[in-house]
């Protein structure tokens, strides 16, 4: 039955490529717009992998988009005020992971639900993010043009009607970014130990797993992933609002949840997740140049993510 | 005879472009905002009297997500896009564009080398049609108090046409010339800065207008003016922008007497028409297009 599960998952992901590719002949299969996608969902992947992890243990973050939005600015802010590009980006940063650790504190050490915990935690980096930037959009010359010109940057991997294609850059830390995290719940005790918090933490404690501090810790990662991709997007538009990732949060959760539907025994995985975030730039990608309603769009694909996790629940039900 | 076939061609050309009707992408964060909806609308208006397919793209507020679209439009291999927000934000997806050959239009957007040409309206001719307003009003003499805002490009230039039209005239005297603190919107702080300016000239006439480069300030110099019993004075407010509240007050045929709205409408019919002349190979020598503004007074605030 989970294997039934999984391969309808997996033959729903096909029939969408599937049908763009039919329906798109000429643009879709094409590796120009395979690049594009894979730019296009760069920020949402480094989000939704991170996100992975303290899904793993059955917590979730959502403070991210906030977090996102509050690191664009935050490095915006020290460009404004001289600070070289490296030392501004190191800033950002740093905050993200401080950010993520006091989720974790909360969460892990205090003992709030995750709900509440991140909740109030959004409102206050999201309040942060407005009384840094003063509620304007930093851009222009503000932004260093080395910042800017690496998101549209890449490394060239060929030729395609007389263009050059390129991997993007944006594509590259996602990448690297996914693979950390990878590495991290699949081939060290420190993710095996998450699972096994996620499967029941309390026989993890019994069992001599550092509960508290384990789960403190992993949500550094959240915080420091929403940094990094809120650093990503503002050199994408090479500008910074107090709003700009508010919206990556819920998108991000939906891709776990969607890449859960894919694995064995529905635990969020972070190669699964990949698959998730690659169907939803794809339903993005593919709508619009089918000229489907943005608005529809949207219920489109809310309904497709229903589905997935319907058909999931349903074959775990009957197991 | 030659004649007949060359129209004949120019016929049979013409059919042959309009089976294939052009694709246009019109691309937007901004969508819900009300302006944004005139032009839109209006835009696609036009398109549907051209025959064109209008593909109309809302990233409800996500400018990255403008960037992707344009990718995805490029790809989809559109004949133009026309986009509703800051080029410089979106400098990538312009970029793909622009290699690809597919002309962008800015609707109200800004300027950028990569747009082929931005339609929006005349900061220097509204700002010259108010202060000239005040200058006719008062008969060329008096004292006048003019809110403006030097460190946001597009209104700088506004203060800049009424120095010009005050200083032409011997017997105008500006009074003051007040950046008020906008953090809070801008109507809070130039009442106040108002209510200092009119305690410190207690007499009758001493004042005869405000001229304010937007809205906000002038709303907050009649509120102070109101506040003050001094609203028999005869001092003539204006504004610029016709909101709201500002066409409300106009109406309200109180000191607040005019302003000047932007014709969204026009600038969604004029971005369709600049559409068409690229897609008919056109090069636009004039990368800026300016659609006319409309002076609102009591006589035309309510509509």
């Amino acid at each position: 039955m989970t294997r039934l599960r999984r391969f309808a998952s997996l033959l729903g992901m096909a029939a969408i490529i599937a049908f763009f590719a039919w329906q798109l002949p000429d643009t879709f299969l094409t590796a120009r717009n395979w690049l594009n996608i894979s730019q296009q969902v760069s920020m949402l992947a480094v989000v939704a992998v991170t996100m992975t992890v303290v899904m793993a243990m059955g917590d979730f973050d959502l403070s991210v988009g906030a977090m996102a939005s509050l690191s664009g600015v935050v490095a915006a802010t020290l460009f404004v005020a001289g600070w070289p590009v490296p030392q501004a980006l190191a800033a950002a940063l740093a905050l993200g992971l401080l950010g993520g650790l006091v989720n974790g504190l909360l969460v892990s050490v205090i003992g709030i639900l995750p709900f509440v915990a991140t909740l109030a935690t959004l409102t206050i980096y999201s309040g942060a993010a407005f009384l840094v930037s003063g509620g304007r959009t930093i851009f222009g010359r503000d932004i260093p043009q080395a910042f800017s010109d690496f998101a549209r940057g890449g490394v060239q991997i060929g030729v395609a009607n007389g263009r050059p294609l390129l991997l993007p850059a944006l594509t590259l830390v996602a990448l690297a970014v996914a693979a950390m995290c990878w590495v991290v719940l699949e081939q060290t005790n420190y993710g095996r130990r998450l699972y096994a918090i996620g499967g029941n933490a309390q026989a993890a404690r019994l069992a001599g797993v550092r509960v508290t501090l384990l789960r403190l810790s992993a949500f550094g990662f959240t915080g420091l992933g929403a940094a990094i991709a809120g650093l990503m997007y503002a050199a994408r538009v090479a500008s910074a609002n107090p709003t700009q990732g508010d919206g990556v949060m819920l998108t991000a959760i939906a891709a776990v949840f969607l890449g859960m539907t894919l694995t064995e025994n529905g635990q969020p995985r972070v190669l699964a997740t990949l698959a998730g975030v690659i169907v939803l730039g794809v339903l993005d990608n593919g709508l619009t140049q089918m000229n489907v309603n943005s608005y529809l769009r949207e219920v489109m694909i809310g309904a497709i993510i229903l589905a997935a996790v319907t058909l999931s629940a349903l074959s775990r039900r009957r197991r | 005879m030659s004649h007949l076939f060359t129209r004949l061609a120019a016929a049979s050309f013409v059919l042959a472009t309009a089976a294939q009707a052009e694709t246009v992408a019109v691309i937007t964060p901004y969508l819900a905002q009300p302006g944004t909806q005139f032009y839109v609308e209006a835009f696609q208006a036009r398109a549907g009297e051209r025959g064109w397919e209008v593909n109309v793209i809302d990233t409800a507020g996500d400018v990255a997500a403008v960037i992707s679209r344009i990718e995805d439009m490029v790809t989809a291999n559109v004949d133009a896009i026309v986009i509703n927000v800051d080029p410089a934000q979106v400098g990538a997806g312009l970029q793909t564009a622009a290699e690809a050959g597919i002309p962008v239009v800015g609707m109200d957007a800004g300027n950028d080398p990569l747009v082929a040409a931005n339609i929006t309206s005349n900061g220097y001719a509204m700002a010259t049609e108010t202060a000239v307003y005040v200058a006719n009003r008062i008969g060329g003499a008096g004292n006048v108090v003019m809110f403006t805002f030097d460190p946001f490009p597009p209104v700088q230039v506004r203060g800049v046409m009424a120095d010009a039209v005050f200083g032409n005239y011997p017997d105008i005297t500006v009074l003051d010339r007040i950046t008020p603190d906008v953090s809070d919107g801008g109507i809070a702080d130039s009442r106040a800065r108002m209510e200092a300016i009119l305690a410190a000239n207690p007499e009758p006439g001493a004042i005869s207008a405000v001229w304010a480069a937007w809205d906000q300030p002038a709303l907050g110099a009649l509120q102070a003016i109101e506040a003050a019993g001094r609203t028999g004075e005869g001092i003539v407010i204006t504004g610029i922008d016709a909101n709201p509240q500002a066409r409300e007050a106009i109406a309200a045929g109180g000191n607040f007497e005019a302003s000047v709205a932007q014709d969204f409408a026009g600038i969604g019919t004029a971005a369709a028409d600049t559409v068409a002349r690229l897609l008919a190979g056109e090069t636009l020598v004039n990368r800026v297009i300016y659609v006319p503004t409309v002076l609102v007074t009591a006589a035309n605030a309510a509509e």
